[in-house]
């Protein structure tokens, strides 16, 4: 076969909509990935198989060595909702608080927070059949409820865009709309630092990390950006508030998460500084401020990504040593930074 | 705020176009991306809600000259507001975009005047007040003369435009690249002079010149 029959019989073999619903871009590689899933499906069946037997026989799950070392390696989507509703807490707080979900929906109205949320339900997911208008059942209408709902329970936060993709995810993870919600909870009232109060000083604070970060782990790169006076939140504010969604591919997306809900918030700075590291001299090459943005999109496509398992090796070895206390240290100094800034 | 142009960051070497960093701003769900992207890509889609910020490039051709815009695509939500105030630094030009359907997003536009005005001193930054959706003509709730008396009262650029229908999206960009190239010229550059602009002209014969 000629590499275009090759191309067009990995086309007829792979669905045109992937497990959670999407379309497949117009230019997805088919053949690359029915590559690299032949081998990850390999991979899948066996931690299937693992994941049975840890949690076969008990219905909590402790955090543990053990736990962590088979989260990173990936949890199978038949257990995700449950593990990620043990690990982050969200079960604990589901159950401590039975009928509060229910309670919120039920309670007082918030005009600005319903139009806030309305005007985002049509351009969440467009390229989801799950999120049509025409589907049935519609997932419009479960997340405009979880989105509500966490609304009025965190009102300093209220609806900030980002979080219709964060609790689109959730919803088509866990298919629970109370789920959905104490997870989406956990991120933004626990795991995640200040990212969607209305200053966005959690925002702003670990992008002023991210580039110290870069500064001693990859000083050139810093160099550039210092060089050319960019804007690391041009660069990267998505990441951190999308927590990855629409910038990476589904099912690294979803790898990120789990050991976001187990490891919490520096995950996300192993993530980012992978995916500079190992595009450290293609980045180089820039010479404008519009190639670096250009360089950025591009870091987050292809081969390097599309491989979940092999790019969720690769955050925990390629950043070197990550300490909480440096994030810790790090936040601290650049919060304060910011601060007297104004 | 349309006269007296002081573009110091516009810079070019010969050969090289001319490069202008311009911003769009206004309320979510107004139609920035989607301006933008019938400009860039000719298309019209269901886009997603822009988060944090994007941002394109294009070089116009004017003719005789030519000039490189940046363009800055930022989040409409309010929460992003303190975010977006970082993408102001060193803008040459503003798209203030409103929702011809809705009257809220007139206002906001105007409050986007504001926060500009506190930042700039007054001609540093060519800026096109701009009512979007003009497709959705019967639910208008700012009339074209709303628009354009505003502009005028504060010295603005002005147009109505339909991202979904192409109508006078390109109009908008070259309309302000225009104003940006003919205010390099009016600082000296001699070999722009008279090429491709009308000088000497009042702000108000301008917007006669680009609105229907």
């Amino acid at each position: 076969m000629d590499p275009a029959e090759r191309a067009q019989a990995a086309r007829a073999r792979v669905p045109r909509i992937d497990p959670y619903g999407f379309e497949r871009p117009e230019d997805f590689d088919y053949e690359a990935y029915e590559e690299f899933f032949s081998t990850y499906l390999v991979i899948l069946t066996k931690r299937a198989i693992k994941w049975s037997k840890l949690l076969k026989g008990s219905d909590r799950i402790r955090k543990s060595l053990t736990v962590k070392r088979y989260v990173r390696k990936g949890i199978p989507l038949e257990h995700r909702a449950r593990v990620w509703m043990a690990m982050s807490g969200a079960q604990a707080q589901m159950d401590q608080n039975p009928g509060y979900y229910r309670r919120l929906l039920e309670g007082e109205c918030s005009p600005s927070l319903e139009e806030a949320i309305r005007t985002d339900l049509n351009r969440t997911f467009p390229d989801n059949v799950r999120f049509r208008k025409t589907s049935e059942p519609c997932l419009q209408k479960t997340l405009y409820n979880v989105l509500l709902a966490y609304g009025l329970h965190n009102q300093g936060v209220g609806y900030c865009q980002g979080m219709n993709f964060i609790a689109g995810y959730l919803i088509l993870i866990t298919k629970n709309e109370e789920e959905s919600f104490w997870l989406l909870d956990a991120l933004v009232g626990r795991i995640l630092p200040d990212y969607y109060s209305p200053a966005m000083l959690g925002l702003k604070t670990d992008q002023e990390v991210l580039a110290e970060l870069v500064r001693m782990k990859l000083p050139a790169v810093a160099a550039l950006m210092d060089g050319h006076g960019v804007l690391w939140t041009l660069l990267v504010s998505r990441w951190f508030i999308c927590l990855f969604v629409d910038i990476l591919p589904v099912e690294t997306v979803l790898r990120i998460w789990d050991c976001l809900f187990n490891e919490g918030s520096k995950i996300i700075f192993r993530v980012a500084l992978t995916l500079i590291k190992q595009h450290q001299e293609f980045i180089l090459e820039a010479k404008s401020v519009p190639d670096i943005c250009d360089k950025f999109k591009q870091i987050t496509k292809g081969d390097f990504v599309t491989e979940c398992h092999t790019f969720m090796q690769k955050i925990f070895s390629e950043p070197g040593s990550l300490s909480m206390t440096t994030i810790t240290r790090l936040r601290e100094s650049c919060r304060a930074t910011l601060l007297t800034q104004g | 705020m349309a006269q007296a142009a002081g573009l110091s960051q516009i810079s070019t070497t010969s050969g090289q176009p001319y490069v202008s960093k311009l911003v769009l701003l206004g309320s979510s769900s107004v139609g920035k991306t989607s301006l933008v992207l019938r400009y860039m890509k000719q298309d019209f889609s269901n886009v997603l809600p822009t988060v944090g910020c994007a941002f394109f490039t294009k070089v116009v051709d004017m003719g005789s000259s030519s000039l490189k815009l940046e363009i800055w695509d930022t989040a409409g939500q309010e929460k992003y507001h303190s975010v977006c105030h970082l993408y102001f630094r060193g803008a040459n030009a503003a798209l203030l975009v409103y929702d011809i359907t809705r009257k809220d997003s007139f206002h906001k536009a105007q409050q986007w005047l504001e926060d500009l005005e506190k930042e700039f001193h007054p001609g540093e930054v060519v800026v096109m007040l701009v009512g979007n959706k003009t497709d959705l003509g019967e639910e208008r709730e700012v009339t074209f003369q709303e628009g354009k008396e505003f502009a005028e009262s504060k010295n603005l650029l002005f147009m109505e435009t339909s991202a979904k229908l192409n109508y006078q999206v390109s109009e908008v960009f070259s309309t302000v690249a225009q104003e940006l190239l003919q205010r390099a010229g009016d600082r000296g550059s001699s070999s722009q002079e008279g090429e491709a602009v009308v000088l000497n002209q009042e702000p108000a014969a301008r917007h006669s010149q680009c609105c229907p």
